[in-house]
């Protein structure tokens, strides 16, 4: 009982994360924020979701004796906790690799609701030009 | 096996397909393919193809896409047709 | 012309859609692949009742894939080299170097390049064995559970394009240079065409694994159980080096140098 609510609380908190994240990547209005968006939110809501399919196969073990006895099902969990560990190492760096190279390549955020330069001191180099 | 997970996939494949084609940019092209092969990667592990699955997901998905960005990146982005 | 090539995809696609009626349903037990026809000899249900006597392997698709139908994975490996070569062939160029060429400058001027640098490259340096890890196991796993040569192989070739993308082409060569790529490719091949020969000098047919227990010192099942792993491992030799072969001259227009 205490496994399933558990479970269910996990997944649906990450889908209430997913849609967070989906809704900002439609309604933020420059490339940074939607990035923002869909890096902080997919990171977590996947992380919940998968955290939620492990404590739900936790369904087919019976005490701490069953454990012993079905160990393939922690195997399972084992996976799905190394899944949740590889997503929050590769998650956030390729949303940095793809905010850093949006910042080498020139775009520009916005700020009150218009395109500002901002950026252009502070870049390394000048932008490419667009071939 | 759920027929109506199948529907719902096959339809998205066949959005995503003609996006595909019908996208100027071809760097999104590329973006909506990988789309394209991760949802037949779905179809397949959800009736049972695990394998097949696997492979779509590893070259489908993952280095053909890159395949596909190295060439646009040493030609150009633009499509003609 | 545009509008000849939409009647000729509609009127295939509609012939398609068409032939899909005579379909037999999914998972269809009495359609002729599963039952035979008229209630004879069937090739799938063979492969269900019979892999495990015959090569001692669980998983049934490795054994078809490596073993009943070896011949054509084979030459399926075969095709990948070639489609590696062709490119090479076209896009290689032996001087590098003409002015012309769009020459981008370096990303890793200045603080920050430098600083998103040891991010990326620290994620890397982390994933990277994992991945060539998890790579090996799928090789090696793939008679156990899916995986085998053909996703093995990708994996690890993936690992090595990570590499070029993470840091730059130059520090992927240095691991796995033009001429390692070059050879392994063609080891690879070599070693499936061995096992085949090998069966040959025994006195078999190409690939008919079985009278290899000979040489392995194990009983038939075990051998041709024992010759679909090396196999795999030719497979995986050849796609590594395929992958990254064409990686390696896609992004850089064949010079090899200050890729992507």
């Amino acid at each position: 009982m205490i496994v399933t609510l558990l479970s269910v609380v996990l997944i649906l908190a990450g889908l209430v994360f997913f849609l967070g994240a989906a809704v900002g990547l439609v309604r933020f209005p420059d490339f940074y924020t939607r990035m923002h968006a869909a890096g902080k939110g997919d990171t977590l809501s996947s992380l919940l979701v998968v955290l939620g399919l492990a404590v739900w196969r936790l369904h087919d073990v019976h005490g701490l004796a069953g454990l012993r006895e079905h160990w393939s099902i922690l195997l399972v969990i084992l996976k799905l906790l190394a899944i949740c560990a590889f997503i929050m190492i590769t998650s956030p760096t390729a949303t940095h690799a793809l905010m850093d190279a949006g910042f080498e390549d020139g775009i520009d955020p916005v700020i009150d609701g218009e395109n500002n330069n901002a950026l252009h001191g502070r870049r390394a180099q000048a932008p490419p030009a667009d071939s | 096996m759920i027929p109506a997970f199948d529907i719902l996939i096959l339809v998205f494949l066949v959005i995503t397909a003609v996006i595909a084609l019908k996208v100027r940019d071809l760097l999104s092209a590329t973006m909506i393919f990988g789309i394209y092969s991760f949802l037949m990667c779905l179809l397949w592990a959800e009736m049972g193809a695990v394998d097949v699955a696997f492979t779509e997901a590893a070259v489908g998905a993952g280095v053909s896409a890159v395949f596909l960005i190295a060439t646009i990146y040493n030609t150009r982005r633009r499509s003609s047709d | 012309m545009k509008k000849f090539a939409l009647v000729a995809v509609i009127v295939t696609g509609s012939l398609l859609l068409y032939a899909v009626g005579d379909f037999p349903a999914f998972g269809d037990a009495k359609s002729p692949a599963n039952a035979g026809v008229e209630g004879g000899f069937s090739v799938s249900r063979y492969y269900i009742t019979e892999t495990a006597a015959d090569t001692a392997v669980p998983n049934i698709v490795t054994a078809v894939l490596a073993d009943y139908r070896g011949y054509d994975t084979f030459f399926e490996t075969t095709v990948i080299f070639i489609a590696g070569l062709a490119i090479f062939a076209i896009l290689r160029v032996a001087n590098p170097g003409a002015p012309d060429r769009r020459d981008r400058p370096s990303s890793d001027s200045g603080v920050e390049g430098d600083h998103n640098r040891v991010i990326i490259g620290m994620t890397c340096r982390l994933l990277i064995p994992v991945i060539q890890l998890f790579a090996l196991y799928v090789v090696a796993h793939g008679h156990h559970s899916p995986g085998g040569g053909f996703q093995g192989g990708v994996m690890l070739g993936a690992s090595f394009i990570l590499i070029a993308i993470a840091s730059d082409l130059d520090t992927a060569l240095r691991r796995f240079s033009e001429r390692r790529y070059l050879a392994l490719g063609c080891v690879g091949i070599l070693i499936y065409g061995g096992f085949g020969l090998l069966c040959q000098l025994l006195d078999r047919h190409f690939l008919d694994y079985g009278v290899l227990h000979k040489l392995m010192g194990v009983t038939p099942v075990m051998a041709r159980s024992h010759s679909m792993l090396g196999v795999e491992i030719g497979v995986a030799f050849t796609v590594t080096s395929v992958m990254f072969a064409i990686y390696a001259n896609l992004s850089t227009r064949g010079e090899l140098r200050s890729g992507l």
